[in-house]
Order: structure tokens, then sequence, then C-alpha cells
């Protein structure tokens, strides 16, 4: 327990050059293949492809990550780490309703994503299979998960504290996380200009749900 | 288990108003509980109030089209019972906003910009709620002041749905013959019309060219390169809304010139523009104590067939009544082909035009000017309504006709005006016959 305290302990330091210089090489060879998986898609692009594009050797690629998904697991590490930093700077956004905020969260993350529609595309559908690591079950994409968990549950305890809502608990994280997946499966197919259905979606059922849990509708 | 919360959905919260609601559009169903003489005064208004407010709440909740609705109901002020209409009226300007971050996305959605990317500065909270959108205090790069009118994501097909679901919801309605197929065809192109913007800017173009002429009729001007078909951008015209107006305490002079400008504002658009600025509700006007007059919102503008407009003026001239041929030329347009002069519903209606008028506008050489405040009035609006009702005097074209000229009636009134109605109709009388020559 001591030995692990330590180690989080140590990884809160600030960043050696050498951990910068990872993060730099990790972050040049997700924007040389988000490129390529645009243009080519997710199945179409080669790890050949990436390291050339990248400028580095195919081996050094190896390093930093062993296949294409965990590519899209750094992918979406990042979008977290973003959101999470994103929102603890917006001082507007912690004193609108929880509508508006989930609003805003559940919107800026549609928006990160936006211009990789096809890649997007892709990984929902690799995630089906049981043997992926991006996969809800999968180990590898636990921590993305329980990060992204964490943080809404974060939000939503703000809002139990400000009665806005009756406690939820881990399960309102849940049926947030849950709520978003099947939000992007709806953008995913939503042909309407600039995607607007999604938008009234997002607006309508976030107000319907807040409005469902102040009613008690929750408490069975 | 507890029961769950009461409004699960848009459908079901329709199919609980159900058909009286679907059916009140043209305010048949709804006014029979709400004019019933049986009851007591006071038990009745309590009625009213209760009922009226139940279906403020569902409407608001609802927004979009059936909301529409409810302000298309609410101009019909002689057909319910004044507790009604003020309920309803709340629904004008009561429209659940677009929170500030659902309001920016859908402007870049829209627009492809962040509102602060394209103006110099915005205002995220809205001044004013409309129906399919909300309406932004903004000043333009240039440093000029505009109202920026944003539209509400992917509304029209949410009005799709919604008539699709109105269409259920008003089937016993059409059954009873209560509510036409072609009436709600009729509303639900106006409203779907309404979700583009870009008609709307060609709307002010084009009343700001036919108006140009009634010098006290102010109307704002339109920025192409700032508007598309969710977003409308536009100067801001000066002016206060009836009740804030009416709170000034404007003095009686002032009430006869705003009343006599309004008249000559609705025949002018009729017989000069054929086209109808038709949504009436009081927001829409804004006056000054100069007696200049604002005109706000033509989302929803009627351009009137020539022969509706020429009936019209008749209804204003009475040559019919000596006049077979002219009488079914009348019918034929109203009614339709089908329907004969002789019926004995197209007498009872041609009669109520022809008392109302007779009494209210009469045709002799001086008459004095119309006391809009006297409840008399509204009362002979009110026999006249229910009496076209009742023998089912329902055409599309005469329904928004219709609902300006109460609105216009329900402006007067409470404007307390007095205006010389027939001398101000005969300034047009001329027009009409040259049409028709």
């Amino acid at each position: 327990m001591k030995r692990s305290r330590e180690k989080e302990k140590g990884r809160s330091k600030p960043a050696g050059k050498r951990d910068r210089n990872k993060e730099k090489n990790k972050k040049k060879i997700l924007a040389a293949a988000l490129e390529l998986f645009r243009e080519n898609g997710l199945d179409g692009t080669t790890t050949k492809q990436i390291s050339q594009k990248a400028g580095i050797a195919e081996g050094t690629l190896f390093n930093y990550f062993k296949t294409k998904e965990d590519l899209a697991l750094f992918f979406f590490q990042k979008e977290t780490h973003d959101l999470v930093e994103w929102f603890g700077k917006e001082a507007r956004l912690q004193k609108v309703p929880l509508p508006e905020k989930l609003f805003a969260i559940l919107h800026r993350q549609l928006e990160y994503i936006a211009p990789y529609e096809g890649f997007i595309g892709a990984v929902f559908f690799r995630s089906l299979q049981p043997h992926s690591k991006l996969s809800p079950l999968s180990l590898e994409s636990q921590e993305l998960r329980l990060k992204y968990l964490r943080f809404l549950r974060e939000v939503l305890a703000q809002a139990e504290d400000k009665k806005e809502i009756p406690a939820v608990g881990d399960l309102g994280a849940y049926a947030v996380g849950l709520f978003y997946i099947g939000i992007v499966t709806h953008w995913l197919h939503d042909t309407s200009r600039g995607k607007q259905k999604t938008l009234a979606l997002l607006d309508r059922s976030l107000n319907l749900a807040t409005k469902v849990l102040k009613k008690g509708g929750w408490d069975w | 288990m507890k029961t769950g919360p009461k409004s699960i959905g848009r459908a079901a919260r329709l199919a609980q108003l159900g058909v009286g609601l679907a059916g009140s559009y043209l305010a048949y169903q709804l006014q029979r509980p709400f004019v019933d003489e049986q009851r007591n005064a006071e038990n009745r208004r309590s009625l009213h109030r209760k009922s009226a407010k139940q279906i403020r709440e569902e409407l608001q909740g609802l927004r979009g089209p059936v909301m529409k609705l409810g302000q298309a109901m609410s101009m019909q002020t002689h057909l319910f019972a004044a507790e009604v209409v003020e309920e309803l009226a709340g629904l004008q300007m009561q429209a659940p906003p677009m929170h500030s971050t659902l309001m920016r996305a859908q402007f870049k959605s829209a627009f492809g910009k962040y509102p602060e990317e394209v103006f110099q500065s915005f205002e995220s909270e809205p001044f004013a709620a409309a129906s399919l959108g909300q309406v932004h205090w903004a000043v333009t790069k240039q440093g000029e002041e505009v109202a920026v009118k944003i539209q509400y994501p992917a509304i029209r097909e949410v009005i799709e749905s919604d008539f699709k679901m109105l269409r259920t919801a008003g089937f016993a309605a059409r059954l009873t013959g209560h509510l036409q197929e072609s009436v709600i065809r009729e509303v639900e192109r106006g409203i779907l019309e309404e979700t583009n913007y870009l008609k709307e800017a060609h709307n002010i173009e084009h009343f700001g060219e036919h108006l140009a002429p009634l010098s006290f009729v102010r109307l704002p001007k339109v920025y192409r390169e700032l508007s598309c078909e969710q977003v409308l951008t536009m100067s801001r015209v000066g002016g206060l809304r009836l009740q804030e107006f009416l709170k000034t305490n404007p003095s009686q002079e002032v009430r006869d010139k705003i009343g006599v400008g309004l008249t000559r504002l609705f025949f002018f658009q009729l017989f000069c523009g054929q086209a109808l600025h038709a949504d009436p509700h009081p927001g829409n006007y804004l006056f000054n104590h100069d007696s200049t007059i604002g005109l706000v919102d033509f989302g929803c503008v009627k351009y009137l067939k020539p022969e509706v407009v020429r009936c019209y003026a008749q209804f204003w001239s009475r040559e019919w009544v000596h006049d077979t041929k002219l009488f079914a030329e009348i019918i034929h347009v109203i009614f339709g082909p089908k329907v004969s002069p002789d019926e004995p519903r197209v007498r009872r209606c041609m009669n109520g035009i022809r008392r109302f008028y007779d009494k209210f506008h009469p045709l002799t050489e001086n008459p004095a000017a119309l006391e809009l405040a006297d409840p008399k009035f509204m009362d002979g609006l009110n026999e006249l309504a229910r009496t076209l009702l009742k023998n089912k005097f329902l055409s599309p074209e005469f329904l928004f006709l219709s609902r300006t000229e109460s609105g216009m009636c329900n402006l007067l009134h409470t404007l307390k005006s007095r205006v010389p109605t027939t001398q101000i109709a005969r300034e047009w009388m001329p027009a009409i016959s040259e049409r028709q020559k």
C-alpha cells in the first residue's frame, strides 16, 4: 500500500525530459495516425504508413503502441484527460444547472471526435468484438473507463449537493456513460444538417432525465 | 416501485390533451365547455383558469408547433373566456429558452462559427423567446446593434413528427368534421415555412418595399451576410410591447392615431401587397409615443389569392346583398364549388357577416368613429365568429385573414382606440374596383 502511494507520488512529479519526449512522440504518432485513418480508415492504414508519416522507425512505433487499438486507446485517454482539464477551468459551467453541465461535457466530447467520424465508427465496431482491447470488458480499457466514470460521478455529486437531483450514486455515472455511448451511436448515424438531431436529442433527454430524477422516478 | 413521471413523452402528452386540443385550433371543441351559460359565473371562471393553465403548461412543455397552435388559439379572443386567453397569451413570450451552451452549439452547427467569432459582442442571455427560436442582442463588427434570432436544433423534424401525432390525436375531431385535413395541412405548411429564416428575410424585404409609403411603420433591416436558414440577423426596431406601452399612459390622441395606423396597415397589406403579416400576437407589434408602429417577426406571412382579397372587400362593401351573381361568386370562393348559395348554413353565415358589418361599419355618409373599447363590438365579433364556426365557415385562406383581423381588433380593443373604420376601408375600395375590372 505504502509502496503504491510512493509510486503515485512519483508519478505526480514534474515529468523529466525523457518523459516529455515520450509524450511528444506519442502525440506525433497519434496525429499522423488520425490523418491516415481519416484518409484510409482504421483497417486500411498500416503501421508502416503511420511510422513513415510520423517520421520515426517502425520499430520505435511498436515501442509506443503495440497495435492500432493501443493507438485508439491513447486517443480516448487523451480525450478524457483534456475533458477533465477543460471542465475544471470552465468557471461558468460550475454554476449552471445539471442538464446544461452534462450537455456541455457530452457536446465537448462530440466536438473532440467530430473530425474523425470514420475512425470513431470503426472503433465502435471493433469494440463489439470480445477479444478487442477496445471492448468495454477488456482490462486494457478499464483504467480509461474508470477515470471517465469518476469524473462523471464528481459532476453528479455536485448536483446532489446542490439538491438538484437525489443521490444517484455510482449508478448515475454508469447511466450517463451508457447514455454517451447511445448518443455517439446516434451521432454516427445522424445525417441532419450539422448533426442537429443529436443536439436536440441531447438537450431533450438530459432535461427529461433531470426532471424524472427530481420527481422521484429514480427511487425504485 | 413508485409511479414514474407523468410526462413520459410528447406522444403521451398530446394524447393526454387529446381531441379537445387538436380540434380547438378552430376553437370548436374547446369553446363549448368554456361558453356554457348555465353555470354559475364564479365556478365557471375557476374551471376556465384551471383548464387554461393546464393547457398552457402542456403546450409549453411541447414547444414547437403545438405551442404555435396555442398562440394561434390565444388570438381567437372572441372565442374564449378571458381567463383562457390570459393563460394562452402567456405562451407568447414564455417559451423555455435554450441554455447558452446549447445556443452556442446550435449557432455553430447552423452558421459554421461561434457567435463570438462573428459578432463584436453577443449577449448569451436571450431577450425574447419564440416558439421556434430565441432572440439575442448583439453588436456587429461594424458596431451596429442587431437582434439575432436562433432556431432550436432540428425543429423542422420535430414539427413534422408533431404533426404526425396531431393528425392521430385529431382523428376523432376529423371524423366529426371539426378539424379538416386541409386546415391541418395549411397550418403545417405555414409553420414549416417559418422554420426557414431566409424565407423570413425575404418576407421582411418584401414588406419593407411594399410598406414604404406608410411612413409610420418601422421594419427591421436584414443582414443577409449574418443570416442563414436557422440564424436571422436584423437591425433593432424601437418601441414598446403593448402592455409596456400602456403602462406609460399614452394619451387618447396617441391611442387613436395608432389605431388608425394599425387599421391602415392592415388594409394596405391586404389591398396593395396582397400579403399579410399573419402572426398578429401583441409581441410582434412595437408602439411609440410618436404614433409609429414597429413590426417584427415576419415568419408567418400569408400571400393571398386575389379572389380572396376581393371576397373580403365585399364583406365591407356589401354589394352582394343586391347582386345574386356576385353572391354566388363569393360563396364559390369561400365554400368551394360544391356548395350551393341557397344552403341554409351559407345563408346563416352571410347574414351574420352582413349584420355585423351593418352594425359596426355602417355604409352611411359620415359614420362616427368606432369605439373599439366598447365591449359591444367585441361581443358582436364573438357572435359572428360563433355563427361562422357553427356553420362550418372554414376556408384555409380565410383562416389567416380572420386570424389577422381578429388579432388587429384585439390590439385596438386593448388600446381603447377610436377608429373611423368605414372611412379608412373606403380609401381602399377603389383599388378593389380597379382590380375587379
